[in-house]
């Protein structure tokens, strides 16, 4: 295939023969991505039934009393499994929906394969013995994978590897919901972060392949259902908002529970393989006597939505148990999503915010689908960053407009009280942890994930920090260099100094004097590892040629400077870059 | 067990043995004679039609039925006391598999059933899950709501709530004394889909919430437990809604006149089911007639008595009117798809597992609602 990020052809035919390329190369992701979805989610379900995760299998477990024990080993066991796959992966930790961001939105893109499939398989294993995980993150991984894959072996660019990867997880989300508008608002809502023409046709080309294959092919049922309702007064709109900021905050304390146990297990004199079987056996424990905490709790989810299957106090308890068993189950090295166990926190949220104030008011049982929907979308939506697809989500699976107006008005608040209090996203919050920062957008990133070396030069004047004045003048000169660069024998660096300095102390008859006594004070200095962001703010705070790159700030040792002509070509490549990507015709 | 039943139905199969056993006396040793378990009233009326004197006429081997109203309890307390008295037993799919699982019955081969007239082998013909280890399906029948059509004036129920709608459809009605089909219902009434009410039902929640919404009925409900008396009551005037198996109610329509419309939303599908004891007197016979009964003409026959489609691809295309009184049985059949369209496929393997437990405790709802 073309290079898309080259001129391909002459003119607008030529165009348009590349916009078709990817809409082709959107279309066989699509169709790869959502079997391996379809597979991957019946896979799940067959384990499940397998391993009496599911409550059917549960009931029809023989013999009986061995049921608790199977409770327990189950997913302490399918924890040592993930523990010892872990070991494998580059890293040592599963990925994430946060790598597919990262990858598109620096354009390092190229997601690996190894990695990929293990998380694949560690995935499968967590949700297939009944860890509190999600499973459309790794859906969303796999697609990603797929797509990048497809793209490598079609030697695209990077502009079409970043499509593919979106196509990817278009069509995977599409076949798992059987909702192909929220896939491709999906992809491009969390992954893409652009809406680009370019990029819309291969996108929902792989959406519509993905809701084809699940709902004609294959005839497969939505994952997640919505019966009908009944319709809201006019005063419940307003709780629905209320629902929503509250529900931000409960979104907040799930993100912060799961990023919590994370750092506790970093600290746990436990071997990181062995975390997972720990927090597998407490899972199973605790499953003995709520056992609505195991697995993706669909049948929670459904419960949930009827009025009088719980009691206010059962709501508040299965749901901070289901917080906390998520928070424990990926906190210590589960693999999967964060998405499922987020829509039964928030439905159980959403049901309970609906007893409540069904008990002071004269709000209808009937609505209380209603409520737990608004939670549900109240909660999910600040935890992927996604108010759009979430509202889709509601849209699609349910057809009602009365519904999906309800959770737009949760929405409407919880997604800006969610980011403004903890952040855009779990994903946006996990990257800002690694060192990726996507709040000021894309371009600051991408010059945040470039390091200065690439743009290192040794084409500077070195002189020994003990010259005189008079021959570091005149060997400036001689070099046509208005700064210098003091180095020691040790090959440290010292400082830097001007030729206007040195040339106006030397006529002050200074000219013996040492040119160490005259370095410039205010000078920045870069240790190798510095980002072309951080250089560029340090431009910022003096005049001059460049700024001097060391080792590290430990031993200064000295490597060369960057030119701010350089950090300027860079900034403008990349800016040219990401204009081609979101704007470009090809 | 642990199940909770009257008095009657514990001494029924002894009586029932003692009255094979008397009977069995009265036959010559070297006439073969065919003892089959099946339901009675106007489905035996048919089978004789469509099976059993057919077979009588093609092999010269005498057809004697006994009659029963579902379960396994009858063939696990004959069992207990040595051969059983039926070479054949009509079970419900679940029973068979239940039946099955504790190893009452023998195993069959589908090398016993015939192909399809274009020559369809049986194993491609069947429907899916028509042929289980022990058990091969003959028909499809479906338990569904009835109602009187007089007694709503200006209304017609169209979903299954309105059996729990006491309010728009005020009146007794008559439910099978089990809680197979009711928990369903009950459950469906609070607009669960379809696809997840086993997977709820098996959760202590959602079995609090199907015997929840029983409750609501209060004295509303009429228990019946031979499969003849839905049909009669609502003939009759004594109920206004009743469940029962489709082709009881078609009989009473079609034959006696009744004015008795069937809801089809949520109807529930289910296999009926050939099986042959474990230690029958004459195994090789059994099989026989299963072979003939379950050929695809037999089928369509018994398609012309009572509205049960058959288990086979073959034969549902074949089904056309009522014999007596020419009605198009393809409306009446459980797969029509005007039927079909809201149907739950039964979940056999569930209840096979679980009959007892479930049972147990219904009987103890049923217990706790009659001392209230």
């Amino acid at each position: 295939m073309e290079n898309p990020d080259q001129p391909f052809g002459q003119g607008r035919a030529g165009a348009v023969l590349l916009l078709l390329l990817l809409v082709l190369l959107g279309a066989a992701v699509g169709v790869i991505a959502a079997l391996l979805g379809l597979g991957f989610v019946s896979l799940i379900r067959w384990l499940n039934d397998l391993l009496a995760i599911s409550p059917r299998a549960r009931m029809l477990f023989q013999p009986g009393e061995w049921l608790p024990a199977v409770t327990i080993a189950v997913p302490a066991i399918g924890g040592l499994v993930v523990g010892l796959l872990h070991l494998w992966i580059p890293g040592g930790r599963p990925h994430t929906p946060a790598d597919v961001i990262a990858a598109v939105q620096t354009r390092r893109g190229r997601l690996p394969a190894r990695a990929g499939v293990l998380t694949a398989c560690s995935s499968l294993v967590s949700l297939g013995s009944g860890a509190s995980v999600g499973q459309y993150g790794p859906l969303v991984h796999i697609g990603a994978t797929l797509g990048s894959l497809v793209a490598r072996a079609l030697r695209a660019g990077r502009s079409a590897d970043n499509i593919a990867i979106a196509a990817g997880v278009a069509a995977v989300i599409a076949t798992a919901f059987n909702a192909p508008l929220a896939g491709i608002v999906f992809a491009h809502e969390v992954v893409l972060r652009h809406y680009a023409l370019r990029a819309f046709a291969p996108v929902a080309a792989a959406g519509i392949v993905g809701h084809v294959l699940a709902d004609v092919v294959f005839d497969r049922d939505a994952l997640f259902h919505v019966a009908e309702t009944g319709v809201p007064q006019v005063w419940e709109f307003g709780a629905f908002l209320l629902i929503g900021a509250l529900g931000a905050l409960v979104a907040g304390a799930y993100m912060h529970a799961i990023l919590g146990v994370g750092r506790i297990s970093e600290r746990l004199p436990v071997p990181a393989p062995l975390q997972p079987a720990i927090a597998g056996a407490l899972l199973g424990l605790t499953a003995l006597w709520v056992p609505d905490i195991l697995g993706i709790g669909e049948e929670t989810l459904r419960l949930a939505t009827i009025d009088g299957a719980f009691g206010p106090w059962e709501l508040a308890l299965v749901l901070v148990l289901k917080l906390m068993a998520t928070a424990l189950c990926l906190g210590m090295g589960f693999s999967g999503g964060v998405f499922s166990p987020a829509l039964v926190v928030g439905t159980l949220f959403g049901a309970l915010c609906g007893t409540v104030i069904g008990g002071l008011t004269d709000a209808q049982g009937a609505t209380l689908a209603v409520y737990a929907v608004c939670g549900m979308v109240a909660v999910t939506a600040p935890v992927i960053g996604a108010p759009l697809t979430s509202l889709l989500i509601v849209f699609e699976l349910t057809g009602n407009y009365v519904l999906a107006m309800a959770a737009l008005a949760s929405i409407a608040l919880a997604n800006p009280v969610g980011a403004q209090m903890f952040g855009r996203s779990l994903f946006d919050i996990q990257l800002k942890q690694s060192g990726l920062d996507l709040s000021s957008g894309r371009s600051r990133a991408m010059l945040e994930g470039m390091r200065v070396l690439p743009y290192l030069s040794r084409a500077c004047v070195r002189l020994r920090p003990e010259i005189s004045l008079r021959e570091a003048v005149t060997t400036m000169s001689h070099a046509d260099h208005g700064e210098a660069y003091l180095v020691d024998d040790h090959q440290r660096y010292r400082g830097t100094v001007t030729l206007a300095r040195l040339a106006a102390a030397a006529e002050d008859g200074a000219a013996a004097e040492s040119a160490v006594d005259y370095v410039d004070p205010g000078r920045p200095v870069l240790p190798q590892t510095a980002s072309v962001w951080e250089a560029m703010g340090e431009l910022q705070h003096f005049a001059g040629e460049a700024i001097a790159v060391v080792e590290d700030r430990r031993s200064q040792r000295f490597l060369g400077v960057i030119y701010e002509s350089a950090l300027t070509r860079a900034y403008l490549d990349k800016t040219e870059e990401l204009r081609r990507e979101e704007y470009g015709s090809g | 067990m642990g199940i909770a039943r009257p008095w009657w139905r514990l001494v029924a199969p002894a009586l029932s043995l003692v009255f094979v056993g008397v009977s069995s006396m009265a036959v010559a040793d070297d006439a073969p004679v065919l003892r089959v378990l099946s339901w009675g009233g106007a489905y035996e009326r048919a089978q004789r039609e469509a099976w059993f004197d057919p077979f009588t006429e093609a092999t010269g081997v005498e057809v004697r039925v006994d009659e029963y109203s579902g379960g396994v309890d009858v063939l696990r307390e004959v069992a207990d006391r040595g051969q059983p008295p039926w070479d054949l037993i009509d079970f419900t799919m679940s029973d068979a598999m239940a039946a099955c699982d504790q190893g009452l019955l023998e195993r069959l081969s589908p090398a016993i059933l015939e192909a399809a007239p274009d020559g369809t082998p049986p194993r491609r013909d069947f429907l899916d899950g028509a042929l289980g280890d022990c058990a091969i399906a003959h028909t499809v029948f479906a338990t569904v709501v009835a109602y009187d059509r007089t007694a709503f004036p200006g209304r017609r129920p169209t979903s299954i709530d309105a059996l729990f709608d006491t309010e728009r459809f005020p009146g007794e009605r008559a439910l099978q004394r089990s809680p197979s089909a009711n928990l369903e219902w009950a459950l469906l009434s609070y607009n669960v889909p379809r696809q997840e009410l086993y997977g709820l039902l098996s959760t202590e929640r959602g079995l609090r919430l199907a015997l929840r919404r029983l409750d609501s009925l209060g004295d509303s409900i009429r228990w019946w437990e031979e499969a003849e008396t839905p049909a009669r009551l609502l003939a009759d005037g004594e109920v206004v809604m009743a469940s029962g198996y489709n082709g009881r109610f078609f009989d009473m329509m079609a034959n006696e006149g009744a004015p008795i419309e069937i809801l089809w939303d949520a109807q529930i599908r289910e296999f009926e089911t050939w099986a042959v004891p474990r230690g029958a007197r004459n195994p090789g016979l059994a099989r026989e007639f299963i072979g003939f009964a379950t050929a695809t003409e037999r089928l369509v026959a018994f398609a012309r008595h009572l509205p049960y489609g058959p288990a086979r691809r073959s034969g549902a295309e074949q089904v056309t009117t009522h014999e007596p009184s020419g009605i198009d049985m393809r409306l009446h059949v459980p797969s029509h798809p005007f039927n079909a369209e809201r149907a739950v496929r039964k979940d056999e393997a569930w209840y096979a597992s679980v009959h007892d437990r479930i049972n147990e405790r219904f009987m103890a709802w049923l217990e706790q609602r009659d001392s209230q």
